[in-house]
């Protein structure tokens, strides 16, 4: 565990280096143990870590990391995070307004980018971004891609896209950075926990 | 029932409160007054806590009040009027029932807070007034309730309190863990030239222009995102994320505003240029010791 101050009342708790389910495990774990610490304004889960956000006026940049530390130390609890349900989303690869480059990029064709696209069975490891954004992973690396050079103003709600190893469907019109391979007409974005199981089945809507 | 008749729209009106915490883990932006400090000195005139107020962004709202009640305005001069008379703002009226308020245009700084003794007599979601632009903004025919109040005192922000709004603002910057993403000439381009704020300014996040930063790798693995962070995609150029910013993102972060510095970024226009100027944690946690201390007393 490292804790890393990133701004003047929060700090970064990074869990791991590289997304896997035994790093989704812990940053749970983790998580559900700072519920009980004290004076926080707000906490983000995420891959590999959890963003605190405290009361300064409680804590200052040194004693914070010892009262984290001192707290996590005490919490014995330890669970594996739940194997959720298995969601099925169907895509329109044929919508995919970054399909196209994305396998320029690996010098693949469309048909094999929608091929590992759907090949895999994806894990939920955080919710965020916005309401309804699950953060899936992870994507078959051949096909890893990096984010736009600059994030769009608008990308239409139901835009299924990929960044890096990660996934995930947009779940309103929102401005965002990620390559679209498609678009959905799943609407249950309520559905998504932290720990469920997502597969994309190429259909044409 | 009493309260304001919403006459005309502005460009960007919403009720808004210091925000919604709690809630990121489900993805729930924490939103909330652009400038908190206008927004705290109108609800430390009133004596409201944990209350909230209306933003105005630039001109264009005008109400109508169906009962008596003392109100403040402070932030931008948005050419503020009470029965067309024009009135200045970092201060309580005590408004009559059919008394007219409006904000009539931008004149100097963007965001105008309106609070009522109490607060309006609104819903709370996720524990809190604010909503994002997206979800709503106020718009002609709304009604919006308060308590009648009545009060005899006039109260205004002293003059060493009031901001003056220009078109350039240096903002301080804690550098960050992944400062490592961008060389030493990189930073030495961050620091020394202007960036300028662009027509791409919403509550989300201002995307800035200048000088391209290039940085080592595109991007990092999503986490979260703290106030006032500096993002810079492989475009290079910087993006502010301020209140409605999304919880989790992976572009890589060169540091975080100062958040004192934000809410004065909100008050700045399309055009106006800024400098980032690094700060150490020590320096940053008091200067926001020293902000809150104001309203604390």
């Amino acid at each position: 565990m490292k804790i890393e101050i990133v701004s003047a009342d929060s700090v970064m708790i990074y869990l791991g280096k590289m997304i896997s389910e035994k790093v989704l495990d812990e940053v749970q774990n983790t998580y559900s143990a700072l519920k009980t610490f004290e004076h926080v304004i707000d906490l983000t889960p995420s891959y590999t870590s959890i963003l605190l956000q405290y009361d300064m006026l409680h804590y200052d940049s040194v004693n914070i990391k010892e009262a984290i530390t001192k707290h996590l130390s005490k919490q014995h609890a330890k669970y594996e995070v739940k194997h959720g349900k298995l969601i099925e989303i169907p895509v329109d690869y044929t919508q995919g307004l970054d399909l196209q480059s994305v396998a320029d990029f690996h010098n693949i064709s469309c048909q094999e980018v929608i091929a590992k696209h759907t090949k895999q069975t994806y894990r939920v490891y955080a919710i965020g971004f916005l309401v309804g954004f699950a953060y899936l992973g992870k994507v078959d690396v051949s096909i890893n891609t990096p984010r736009l050079e600059s994030p769009r103003a608008k990308i239409p709600k139901g835009s299924v896209a990929i960044a890096e190893s990660q996934t995930a469907v947009y779940p309103e019109d929102s401005a965002g950075g990620w390559n679209i391979l498609g678009t959905t007409c799943f609407d249950d974005f309520h559905l998504f926990e932290v720990g469920d199981y997502v597969r994309f089945i190429d259909v044409r809507i | 029932m009493s309260g304001f008749e919403v006459l005309q729209e502005a460009t960007w009106s919403n009720i808004e409160d210091l925000g919604r915490y709690g809630y990121n883990h489900v993805g729930v932006s924490n939103s909330g007054a652009m400038d908190e400090y206008a927004y705290r000195w109108s609800q430390k005139l009133l004596g409201n806590k944990e209350s909230n107020a209306i933003e105005v962004m630039l001109g264009g709202l005008k109400l109508k009040a169906t009962a008596d009640v003392e109100i403040s305005v402070c932030g931008a001069d948005l050419d503020f009027r009470i029965n067309q008379e024009k009135k200045v703002m970092w201060q309580t009226y005590q408004i009559r029932k059919n008394d007219v308020l409006g904000f009539y245009g931008q004149i100097n700084g963007l965001r105008a807070y309106l609070s009522v003794k109490e607060g309006f007599k609104v819903q709370k979601k996720y524990n809190s007034y604010s909503r994002t632009y997206k979800e709503q903004k106020l718009k002609k025919g709304d009604f919006i309730p308060f308590t009648p109040s009545k009060s005899r005192d006039i109260k205004h922000v002293s003059i060493p309190y009031i901001p003056t709004y220009s078109d350039t603002l240096t903002l301080h910057i804690l550098l960050g863990s992944q400062e490592h993403f961008f060389s030493q000439s990189t930073k030495e381009i961050f620091f020394n030239t202007n960036y300028t704020l662009t027509p791409h300014m919403s509550p989300m996040g201002y995307k800035l222009q200048g000088k391209v930063l290039v940085t080592k790798k595109g991007g990092i693995i999503s986490e979260g995102i703290p106030f006032g962070t500096v993002q810079i995609p492989p475009d290079g150029q910087p993006i502010i994320l301020l209140k409605e910013r999304q919880t989790i993102g992976g572009y890589p972060k060169i540091g975080t505003v100062l958040a004192s510095d934000c809410f004065a970024l909100a008050q700045l226009p399309i055009g106006a240029n800024v400098q980032f100027k690094e700060i150490s944690i020590t320096d940053a946690q008091n200067k926001m010791k020293a902000f809150y201390g104001i309203f604390l007393k």
